[in-house]
């Protein structure tokens, strides 16, 4: 044990032959995500209205202010704004203005935009006609056809909060793959191979103290966005062991493939780009935007394919109180992704390194 | 004394070039033993069937009585190299190689931190333990390197060019360090190509040449088995057909330096070196002429018909 502690403590302390790159690793999913998440699809809209006068327009902005989810936060956050500001509406950082206008004697609510794009677009002109809806029923009274929704969770869940979920199996895979396989072929570029190469202890304990070092770096980075999406969202999972436990095998899983790659490549860039190749593709067949079993097809198989698709799927109860996918066969992918990730970095440094030539 | 290293007709071959062919020598513990020759001789390659990082193709290698290709594990440990090019970590510092040296290494780690101290001590380097090795000059990192290579203790020590990329005033404490680790019972197996390293240094040598071993035996009996003197010299203008110059003095062989200097090899200077002179001068003006023993450099232009720098 006091061996392999060392092993384990010489690992970390490599960490200052690759510093740049150890930042980036542990680091850079976080910084994306807190960049990303703002300009992510959010529940609520501001949505400018012109200072109502008549009867309608007070209604209207009511109406606007009622639209919402059943279990959840309103989709509507009216701003009423003086006519003298919409007309600098150009200059301003407005993304749409209401304005109730009489047209031949009916009042009509006129929906003028700023440049935005035609998603967004969809998206205010939906929330408005919800709005319109509600006043239309009003009217109609008993002739009315009533919508009634049944969600699924118990409770709204924002998008940043998948997003995150979704980025905590990349960041764990991007860490490992990028350190394991600058290490690796860091020691191949110093020649420092040679001492693994001539030593006598069993490779076991060689590949044993830089995975756990791997796995270790990995979960550093998972932690430090799991930390900033809970500040960010205020969304929280279930059960942090259990994240732990979904994260082991991808850790493991990258952790061998950044050997494997820096075993291969024995350079450092070649190494760094194959490392993030592979983690990106991972992260964005696997579930990065959505669960996978809603694409269907050749998507999903190949999603399949991917350590992450299983992983978000298990961490899908841990924040969302629900479980999607099949946890069994999910458990097994994973499973076997690390045995048969491990097994091929062993047999991939006895070949690399220690094979008499 | 007995044998700690016995290679017998070892043979090794990258496609179709022979590296080492029919390669033989025993080192003896305790001694300082010489591979001489130019790069590309053999030399590395052979280090690298001792310790174990190449098969051969033909032959026998032990190691203290096991066979690195069967039995690495057991030479492993009872050898440190200290390779051609210096492979430690920049980054770290002197100590934090070691300690990583240490943990892939020593049967004891209880005694590491003694024995690290005890080494860089020994080699001049305590006073920058700390320092990345990075900022270290190259007689400094080989030092260190020659410190990790002992610092689990190991009967015999490879050290592949020992004084690569130091500067003149750092190989003699390199060599004195060898010298006091063979005091220690320490065997080493060095490999050069500077004749004065290897006459310096080593007890016996073997002087390798295409991968074949030309001569082996101590520096100071393979130039006293040459039994003659070189005479270097030059003149004004240079001595165009120096056999009829030099006709009856007993020369053995005659070299031409270019531009325009002559060696000699004759068994005895000093008793012609009267008509010697008279006779150059006959011939033209002599601007200078030496009289030595002769070098390793000598003992290998002997033995392959060419300088060892060529």
């Amino acid at each position: 044990m006091p061996r392999f502690l060392l092993l384990l403590l010489n690992e970390f302390k490599l960490a200052r032959t690759a510093l740049p790159i150890h930042l980036v690793a542990i680091l850079q999913p976080t910084l994306m995500y807190l960049l990303m998440s703002p300009s992510l699809v959010q529940a609520t809209f501001d949505m400018h209205v012109i200072q109502p006068t008549t009867d309608k327009e007070r209604a209207l902005v009511a109406a606007m202010r009622e639209v919402g989810s059943p279990i959840g936060l309103p989709y509507i956050n009216p701003i009423v704004v003086s006519p003298e500001e919409a007309a600098q509406m150009e200059s301003s950082t407005f993304r749409q203005i209401v304005a109730v206008e009489s047209r031949d004697g009916v009042p009509t609510a006129v929906q003028r935009f700023s440049l935005i794009d035609s998603n967004q677009v969809k998206n205010l002109r939906n929330r408005l006609t919800a709005a319109a809806l509600r006043l239309w029923n009003e009217e109609l009274g008993d002739a009315a056809v009533t919508i009634e929704e049944h969600p699924w969770l118990p409770v709204d869940v924002p998008y940043t909060v998948y997003f995150g979920m979704a980025m905590l199996p990349m960041t764990t895979f991007l860490a490992a793959v990028f350190i394991g396989g600058i290490l690796t072929a860091q020691d191949f570029e110093f020649r420092t191979i040679a001492e693994f190469r001539l030593a006598p202890i069993a490779p076991v304990w060689v590949l044993g103290a830089r995975l756990t070092r791997l796995v270790l770096s990995a979960f550093l980075s998972a932690g430090v966005l799991l930390l900033a999406q809970g500040w960010r969202t205020g969304f929280w999972p279930g059960s942090f062991w259990r994240v732990g436990l979904v994260l082991l095998p991808v850790a493991i899983t990258a952790s061998s493939l950044g050997i494997i790659i820096g075993l291969l490549f024995r350079r450092s860039i070649p190494s760094l780009l194959t490392g993030l190749i592979a983690g990106m593709g991972s992260w964005i067949l696997g579930g990065a935007f959505g669960l996978t079993a809603g694409f269907g097809g050749l998507y999903e198989k190949l999603s399949r394919l991917t350590p992450n698709a299983h992983a978000v799927e298990m961490l899908f109860s841990c924040y969302y109180g629900a479980q999607v996918g099949d946890p069994p066969s999910s458990i097994l992918a994973l499973a076997l992704f690390s045995v048969g990730l491990l097994t091929l970095a062993f047999f991939t440094y006895r070949w690399r390194v220690l094979r008499q030539e | 004394m007995s044998s700690a290293i016995a290679l017998h007709s070892v043979t090794r071959r990258f496609g179709d070039m022979v590296a080492v062919n029919d390669l033989s020598f025993q080192v003896q513990s305790g001694e300082i033993f010489g591979l001489l020759g130019p790069n590309g001789a053999g030399k590395t390659t052979t280090i690298n069937m001792v310790t174990g990082l190449l098969r051969r193709h033909d032959g026998e290698v032990h190691v203290l009585g096991f066979d690195p290709q069967v039995e690495p594990r057991q030479v492993r440990q009872r050898i440190g190299l200290v390779p051609q090019e210096t492979n430690l970590y920049a980054d770290l510092s002197a100590v934090d190689n070691l300690w990583h040296h240490a943990a892939l290494y020593c049967a004891d780690l209880s005694v590491v931190k003694e024995r690290i101290q005890e080494l860089l001590q020994l080699m001049r380097l305590w006073e920058r333990r700390k320092d990345r090795v990075g900022t270290y000059s190259g007689g400094m990192k080989r030092r260190l390197a020659l410190a990790r290579a002992l610092l689990h203790d190991p009967d015999i020590i490879l050290f592949d060019e020992p004084t690569l990329g130091v500067d003149v005033q750092g190989w003699h404490a390199l060599w004195e360090h060898i010298k006091m680790q063979q005091t220690q019972g320490k065997t080493f197996i060095v490999s050069t190509n500077d004749m004065m390293e290897a006459d310096a240094l080593c007890d016996r040598l073997v002087i390798v040449d295409h991968g074949r071993a030309v001569a082996l035996d101590s520096p100071e009996h393979l130039k006293s088995d040459l039994q003659r003197d070189i005479v270097t010299l030059r003149t004004t203008p240079a001595i165009q057909v120096p056999e009829s110059v030099f006709t009856g003095l007993g020369i053995e062989a005659v070299t031409r330096i270019p531009p325009d200097q002559l060696r000699l090899e004759v068994s005895d200077a000093e008793s012609i070196a009267g008509e010697l002179v008279t006779r150059v001068v006959a011939a033209g003006r002599l601007e200078s002429i030496r009289i030595a023993r002769p070098t390793l450099d000598d003992v290998f232009l002997h033995h392959t018909g060419r300088a060892l720098r060529e």
